[in-house]
């Protein structure tokens, strides 16, 4: 048996993929109580699986250590699923698309130079949004899979969507900017997310 | 022109041009000991994997400049460091060293020749140019 049971593995979790999260955002992304991820983080704490500075917790080395250990139990059906593992197989190519994409955000190509884009030209700026909005909806099979395995995965379609939302609406930061609930965020988390899952390593 | 220690990809031209002692982090526990330091922004920070993740928190908390020891421009902590606009070199090799980063082929030693030479040292990064990122001796 795992030494974390489901709520401190969701929470403990969740910390470790921001690498910095306090108790609000936890209980929205693992829609567990904030009550609950309070307890839960004091609980981690004391078995040196977090470190609390300010309102903030951090993982320690111990954390990713002890969630592969219990990932490896709670995930043992889903990693054994074919219908997941194909879905994951594709993930890899959209993953590369999805980087490239986020860096034509940033920068553009000026007769070979890479430059910062400063978001003027909005013809461009609209192009990669659609096709960074396109990347997303082809996640929609894998996270169902995955969703179908563990309610917790519904959360990244929920947050994706509403972040998408906001970008329509005109708030550009929200598709980087690190300190927001940004497409570029969520796809990183979501990708450690589904490595741990997995119990894989990273490829590149 | 000033000692250039070494050198890899550059994320993103600057003309910022961060300077500090190298300091070698190999884990998380690095990380926030660092930051619980206060001594942050003192330090140009030398990582080895250029999907370093556990470098975010430092990146949010004002990080100053960071080397990595492997990873492309193009991944999570590229992103990150024109995010934050970070200085950044990636895949710094030695100037004096023949031993180069190879994709799933690299020994460890490379990585401790890098951290051995650099970590320490005071520097200043120089992240003008285009393509390469240089890291240069700052006595």
């Amino acid at each position: 048996m795992s030494d974390l049971d489901k709520v401190d593995y969701d929470v403990l979790n969740v910390v470790a993929l921001k690498k910095m999260a306090s108790a609000p955002t936890i209980a929205i992304d693992t829609g567990v109580d904030a009550a609950d991820v309070t307890a839960a983080l004091a609980r981690l704490s004391a078995q040196g699986l977090v470190v609390v500075v300010g309102d903030a917790a951090l993982p320690t080395d111990e954390a990713e250590p002890a969630l592969a250990a219990a990932a490896s139990e709670y995930y043992a059906d889903l990693r054994g699923d074919p219908e997941v593992g194909e879905l994951v197989e594709k993930f890899e190519t959209v993953n590369s698309q999805f980087l490239t994409t986020m860096s034509s955000w940033q920068q553009i190509d000026v007769g070979g130079r890479k430059v910062a884009n400063d978001h003027t030209d909005s013809e461009y700026d609209d192009k990669v949004i659609s096709r960074i909005e396109k990347l997303v909806a082809r996640l929609g099979p894998l996270l169902a899979g995955l969703a179908g395995h563990d309610g917790r995965f519904a959360a990244y379609p929920r947050r994706f969507a509403a972040t998408i939302e906001t970008i329509d609406a005109g708030q550009h930061d929200f598709v980087s900017s690190p300190t927001k609930d940004s497409v570029h965020n969520i796809w990183f988390e979501l990708h450690e997310d589904l490595l741990r899952t997995l119990g894989r390593e990273r490829t590149e | 022109m000033a000692d250039v220690l070494a050198e890899g990809y550059n994320v993103f031209d600057t003309s910022k041009s961060p300077s500090g002692t190298v300091k070698y982090l190999s884990s998380p526990a690095d990380v926030i000991s660092l930051i619980q330091s206060g001594k942050l922004q003192e330090h140009i920070l030398l990582v080895r994997g250029g999907t370093t993740t556990f470098l975010a928190p430092a990146l949010s908390m004002g990080a100053i400049g960071v080397i990595t020891m492997s990873g492309a421009p193009e991944s999570h902590l590229g992103i990150l460091s024109r995010e934050f606009q970070t200085p950044c070199v990636m895949t710094a090799h030695l100037t004096g060293s023949d031993s180069r980063y190879v994709v799933g082929a690299t020994s460890d030693e490379h990585f401790a020749e890098i951290a051995r030479e650099l970590d320490g040292k005071k520097v200043r990064l120089d992240c003008t140019d285009d393509e390469v990122g240089r890291i240069v001796a700052d006595d």
